[in-house]
């Protein structure tokens, strides 16, 4: 911007800034010249800008010093790749996760040296050992001339008709008709990607009588196990242990199933458990309690993050994901963020001998809420 | 002219410099790394200082100490009885400031304590963690006051002495030989009890399906409404985490025996101890384990800023003769 | 130096064998002889291309050990922490990758940040060509196709984070779902069809890896090629300069300078992502653990670019839903549908129409090869910062829990903090940067009549102290005069004709509103008319001017 001022310009007259071309016509046009026997480019030599001898030699010099840096960055990375055995028999080598780490160090490492070192070396190379210029080029005129123009529409419209396709309406028509099924198919093809909705949505796997386990173990949950839990939660599923699955059953059922069990103390209760479960059931919400013991389900009615977080001191259920917020004393009615619905409700209940156990299902589909979750 | 002008009259004369874009770089670079260090949290040092592997016998505590103790300490907020309700003239039975300790049992009483928790200035503000503020010795005469004369019917948790808590200090030993005679029995007792627990699928599921809502699959802490805050677990003890799920200090719901064994209390604590002890395999900076937020923060800042300084300097301008 | 200007005989052969075959000689000069303008801010596409190249290679690698299943499998590998602990084939070819192939780890790594570097220099990329206004005709079509390579990008993005299938991979899975399954009607069956079931199903992260590694970066890779080949046709933008024109264009030719310059610039690239793939650990999968429907963490985010979206899902409040009461009643659930998909087709709606609203605005059909400095264009400078605060101010609502705990600020207060910046914050973007813009102008203009501040204060005999204001360069002086006027042939169009009758054009409908916005665009400006170069008095060393 400011090489006129520059008070160490002594380069004299003739020399030409960057980015400011001279009057001379463009150079691209030209042949090459070779009117200055030093230096033969293929632009006009009072064009270019030919480093003097001396830097050219220092780029080299650095530009190889650059470049040995990288031919041994190379090796290291090699070397690297050796050093560190895989884990045969037995033998932990970078499974271990403090030798890993040193493996990536050392390969990273070496790699970023050799990457950068070619780039600086390349640098180096096109600003000091080739001939700076900028040139000049013309744009190219985009749109045709009218003449091109005219001659393409005209050679167009002449063969469109000759092809009789304007012409013969029924051949194009019949054409045309033939598309449609063939356009058609490969959506049909996509059909059996998966099965329709149905009312598999809205079923999960707990029945009456199902007792659970807390999510980890297989130990069937009590009542009583929550009795010195004056403020307890935990999360669970139902007890089943033979679907063939390492958990009992698979993510799809526990991401429907999936419980949170609240104890509550007595009289933090709100009125809203009162209320029936359903439209017109005789159900309360308090009915489906017990001894102070609330299950609901734990995938949040917004988009299906679990919701977990659940205060003891406020009663909030909230989900980490958006923060929609779920009032556990109160038929866990939203009381904050995006959630379109409460987190539906599991009625529970002891069986004989005291184990925890479902009563049905849920009052609602769990999960995201959908179109036809109420039907 | 003033210091001033002579700074503004040098940055004026560099500012065209061809290397001035490299300089605004660099120093735009360490401004964001200054900013990442204010942002990402500091580790807390705080370290408890509990040795104790088992119950400590009847003849090594001191009662009488520790309701002096009680009484300092403690009784202006949750009273002498530990109610923390007072009577006042009309007979009726009011709040004062802090909650009813008389049900809470010894594990809350040792993990606010040792915590650093308590004693609190300011009894409606979350504690951070902190250094205890009395010695061991005092802890555990406070602690058989409690469980003499304010605890009613043996109600709330015991505290877990099997479960190994901090590793011993050298201030508290009068010779190097016998700290490093404690040091090693409690690191034995320690491994013992991190390598005891064998089935880490439950413990991951147990700590994940839990606790990490709160305090991050990392034990790194998270958000709560109202301005509190879930804890970062790093310093704390197997011990502390234990008294921590059967008291469910602040807003934390409990995890009694019963819901949770302790056996199954012993995988889920290794399972966070272990992971938390692990080595990052994939490189030395970890961004605090924070994730994806931090991920993106350094790409923009650190690695899309090193990339475009690269292309500054490959079209920095030359000029004619250099 | 060689004096032959012969090439030697074993390159002269492959030429001739080539072009013997496809007549290239003369097609081949003109392409070397190429120009390219010169300037940092014109690399960074490159970094977007070379980050792509890389994000090609790192991901054929780890295809090779990559099983895309989710069978539930029992781990027994070599990384003893997770052993025995059950997951899918997917995760355990992750950690198989992680622990069991050298430099696989590295690899991952390197995948995963060229991918976050690769849509953040497209951001920044699709940031230098809208402040320089170098969308304009003839490139209209070229920043259409960058607008869908930014959402393929992102959505190529998700589908990778979502592979590995741990714990915040799932659950970006999972909100994809809940998101599709609030579309009205139909998203039930959407959701039913891409999971082959319900959620998580057995064929998800099959059906992902397809869309990941074939069809997304096939047209990834076709619309880059395209991107790239109208480019090299049109010819690079360039900034205002001495000899710079609409018609003629001035840089370095392709061969040999700016060839050796993008190569060494794409190892630039290359060593840095490897240099953060090798000692900052990102997306530790093996210690997240495998996904579970039923586990989450705090904290959870998606990568940086999809978080805008989950900002907006956080932020929406659920008091716009409602549900048609018939039958049963059915949700129509705004407060998934609005940021899910609204906020996504408001940002690409409006990046993709913007050249041709601009365009019908001010009637301009010349076609534009200098591109605007930013100040000189205040209105769309102004608007494009207005619609980076809105995403800047989505994406930091995408963090709230973490800016919450960091700060120690009420959780629900950030969001209702950031419900209200997201109205007011794009407002006070639009007017301070336009302020901004306007007062760059004023001192241009300034800078244009009296030259530019020298830093020299001198002291004159009277006791003043001023400050020398000397000459600019021919240089500056023709980037400062080259201010084009901003018009709008709507505002030329007379109101009435030399008759008095009225142009009905401009006095009802779209022509009024076309005016009216005409005005908007072109009011605030400030006039460089009849300012002369170096005409102010500052020049004559200030000796005797007092006008200040």
């Amino acid at each position: 911007m400011t090489e006129k001022n520059n008070d160490n310009n002594e380069a004299g007259a003739d020399e030409r800034v960057v980015g400011t071309p001279t009057d001379t016509t463009d150079v691209v046009t030209e042949t090459s010249a070779h009117s200055e026997s030093e230096h033969n480019g293929p632009y006009l030599a009072s064009e270019t800008h030919k480093r003097p001898e001396e830097q050219q030699r220092r780029g080299e010099k650095f530009a190889s010093v650059w470049f040995i840096i990288a031919f041994l960055g190379g090796i290291g990375f090699l070397v690297s790749y050796f050093l560190f055995p895989p884990n045969a028999a037995g033998e932990p080598a970078i499974a271990d996760p403090q030798i890993g780490q040193y493996s990536n160090m050392l390969l990273g490492g070496t790699l970023t040296l050799a990457m950068f070192a070619i780039g600086a070396g390349m640098t180096v190379w096109a600003r000091n050992v080739m001939p700076h210029y900028e040139v000049a080029s013309p744009y190219d005129d985009l749109p045709s001339s009218e003449e091109e123009k005219s001659s393409f529409s005209e050679f167009f419209m002449k063969s469109a008709d000759e092809s009789g396709f304007t012409k013969r309406p029924l051949m194009r028509r019949t054409l045309i008709l033939a598309m449609l099924p063939l356009g058609l198919a490969p959506i049909v093809l996509l059909r059996d990607t998966g099965p329709m909705p149905g009312d598999q949505m809205k079923e999960t796997r707990w029945v009456d009588g199902m007792r659970m386990f807390v999510e980890g173990t297989h130990r069937h949950l009590r009542a009583e196990d929550l009795e010195n839990d004056p403020n307890g939660m935990i999360s669970a599923l139902p007890a089943l242990e033979d679907d063939g699955y390492p958990h009992g059953m698979s993510l799809t059922d526990q991401a429907k199933s999936v419980i949170l069990l609240i104890k509550v103390p007595e009289d933090d209760w709100k009125p809203g458990m009162d209320t029936p479960v359903r439209e017109g059931s005789d159900e309360t919400h308090m009915n489906w309690t017990h001894q102070g013991i609330v299950a609901y389900s734990k995938i949040c009615t917004h988009v299906g993050c679990p919701a977990a977080l659940y205060e003891r001191t406020t009663h909030r259920i909230l989900c980490p994901c958006h923060q929609s917020t779920f009032d556990a004393t109160d038929a866990a009615k939203v009381v904050f963020g995006p959630a379109h619905r409460p987190l539906p409700q599991l009625p529970i209940g002891v069986d004989d001998e005291g184990y925890l156990v479902a009563r049905g299902d849920f009052n609602e589909p769990t999960g995201p809420t959908f179109w036809e979750y109420k039907d | 002219m003033t210091r001033n002008g002579e700074t503004v009259k040098w940055i004026t004369a560099r500012r065209r410099h061809p290397l001035a874009g490299y300089a605004v770089v660099i120093l735009a670079l360490a401004l964001f790394g200054v900013g990442f260090a204010a942002l990402a949290p500091a580790s807390d040092e705080a370290r408890a200082q509990t040795l104790s592997a088992e119950a400590p016998s009847p003849e090594d505590v001191d009662a009488a100490n520790g309701k002096a103790i009680f009484d300092q300490t403690c009784a202006s907020c949750h009273n002498y009885d530990g109610s923390g309700t007072y009577t006042d003239e009309d007979g009726n039975r009011e709040m004062t400031n802090g909650p009813d300790l008389r049900e809470v049992g010894s594990a809350s009483v040792d993990f606010q304590v040792s915590t650093g928790r308590m004693p609190s200035m300011n009894p409606e503000a979350q504690m951070p963690r902190k250094d205890m503020v009395m010695s061991e010795q005092d802890l555990a005469d406070l602690i058989a006051y409690y469980d003499e004369s304010i605890r009613t019917d043996d109600m709330g948790a015991d505290i877990p002495y099997d479960v190994p808590d901090a590793a011993p200090e050298r201030a508290d030993f009068e010779d190097d030989e016998s700290y490093e005679v404690a040091l090693e029995e409690y690191e034995a007792e320690y491994d013992a009890y991190i390598e005891g627990a064998d089935d880490v699928d439950m413990g991951m599921k147990l700590y994940l399906t839990n606790c990490a809502h709160c305090h991050s699959w990392s034990g790194g802490g998270g958000a709560l409404t109202d301005g509190r805050w879930a804890p970062e677990l790093h310093d704390s003890t197997p011990r502390e985490i234990y008294e921590a799920m059967v008291s469910g200090p602040g807003a934390m719901p409990m995890f009694s025996d019963g819901v949770i064994t302790p056996e199954e209390k012993q995988e889920l604590i290794s399972y966070v101890k272990t992971l938390q002890a692990e080595p990052n395999a994939g490189g030395i900076f970890d961004l605090e384990r924070v994730g994806q937020v931090a991920e993106g923060f350094i790409g923009w800042t650190i690695g899309l800023s090193l990339i475009i300084a690269c292309a500054i300097w490959i079209t920095a301008k030359q000029r004619a003769h250099d | 130096m060689s004096k032959t200007t012969q090439a030697p005989k074993a390159l002269r052969g492959v030429g001739n064998f080539i072009d013997d075959r496809f007549h290239l000689a003369k097609t081949g000069e003109k392409n070397l002889r190429k120009v390219f303008p010169n300037h940092w801010s014109f690399m960074l596409g490159e970094i977007a291309l070379y980050s792509f190249i890389i994000l090609l290679v790192t991901g054929v690698f780890l295809t090779l050990w990559f099983k895309p299943s989710m069978l539930e499998v029992v781990y027994d590998g070599s990384y003893e922490r997770l052993q025995g602990v059950p997951m899918s084939e997917a995760f355990a070819s992750t950690l198989h990758i992680d622990f069991d192939v050298r430099g696989g780890f590295l690899v991952r790594q390197i995948h995963h940040w060229a991918a976050l570097i690769f849509v953040a220099s497209l951001v920044v990329h699709m940031l230098r060509v809208f402040f320089t206004g170098a969308f304009r005709k003839p490139r209209e079509i070229n920043w259409l196709i960058g607008v869908a390579i930014f959402s393929l990008a992102m959505v190529e993005g998700l589908f990778g984070y979502s592979l590995p299938d741990d714990l915040p991979s799932g659950m970006g899975v999972r909100i994809l779902q809940g998101v599709m399954l609030a579309i009205p009607l139909v998203g039930s069956y959407i959701s039913m069809f891409l999971f082959g079931g319900e959620f998580p199903g057995e064929d998800i992260i099959t059906r992902l890896y397809m869309l990941h590694v074939l069809l997304l970066p096939a047209i990834l890779l076709a619309l880059i090629v395209a991107h790239f080949m109208i480019l090299w046709h049109q010819k690079h933008t360039q900034y205002p300069g001495q000899g710079r024109t609409d018609k003629k264009v001035v840089g370095t030719p392709m061969f040999p300078a700016f060839a050796v310059k993008a190569g060494g610039f794409f190892f630039f690239t290359f060593a840095v992502i490897a240099g953060l793939s090798a000692f900052v650990q990102i997306n530790p999968i093996h210690l997240f653990g495998p996904f579970t429907p039923t586990s989450i963490t705090s904290g959870l985010q998606p990568d940086w670019y999809m978080g805008f979206m989950e900002g907006s899902l956080r932020i929406f409040p659920n008091s716009l839903d409602f549900t048609i009461p018939i039958g049963n009643g059915y949700p129509i659930i705004t407060a998934v549908l609005i940021p899910g998909l609204g906020v996504m087709g408001l940002l690409f709606g409006a990046l993709g129409a913007w050249p041709f609203v601009e365009q019908w605005i001010t009637g301009d059909k010349r076609a534009h090869n200098v591109a605007d400095r930013p100040r000189n264009a205040p209105t769309r400078t102004a608007l494009g910062v207005g619609g980076i605060v809105f995403y800047g101010v989505l994406w930091l609502a995408g963090s709230n829990d973490i800016l919450s705990e960091t700060f120690s600020i009420d959780l629900y207060l950030t969001t209702y903090i950031f419900r209200v910046l997201i109205f007011v914050g794009p407002v006070v973007g639009y007017f301070v940067a336009k302020r901004i813009c306007l007062g760059l102008q004023r001192r241009d203009r300034e800078s244009l009549e009296h030259g530019y501040e020298s830093g020299i204060i001198q002291q004159l005999p009277s006791g003043e102290f001023i400050e020398v204001h000397k000459e600019n360069s021919d240089e500056t002086t023709h980037v400062l005069e080259s201010k084009p006027v901003i018009t709008s042939t709507a505002l030329e169009e007379p109101e009435t004709d030399d008759k008095g009758v009225e142009n009905p054009n401009a006095r009802k409908g779209m022509g009024k509103f076309r005016r009216a916005l005409a005005h908007w665009y072109t009011k605030d400006n400030v006039s460089f008319e009849g300012v002369e170069a170096h005409t102010g008095h500052h020049l004559h060393h200030g000796a005797e001017d007092k006008d200040h």
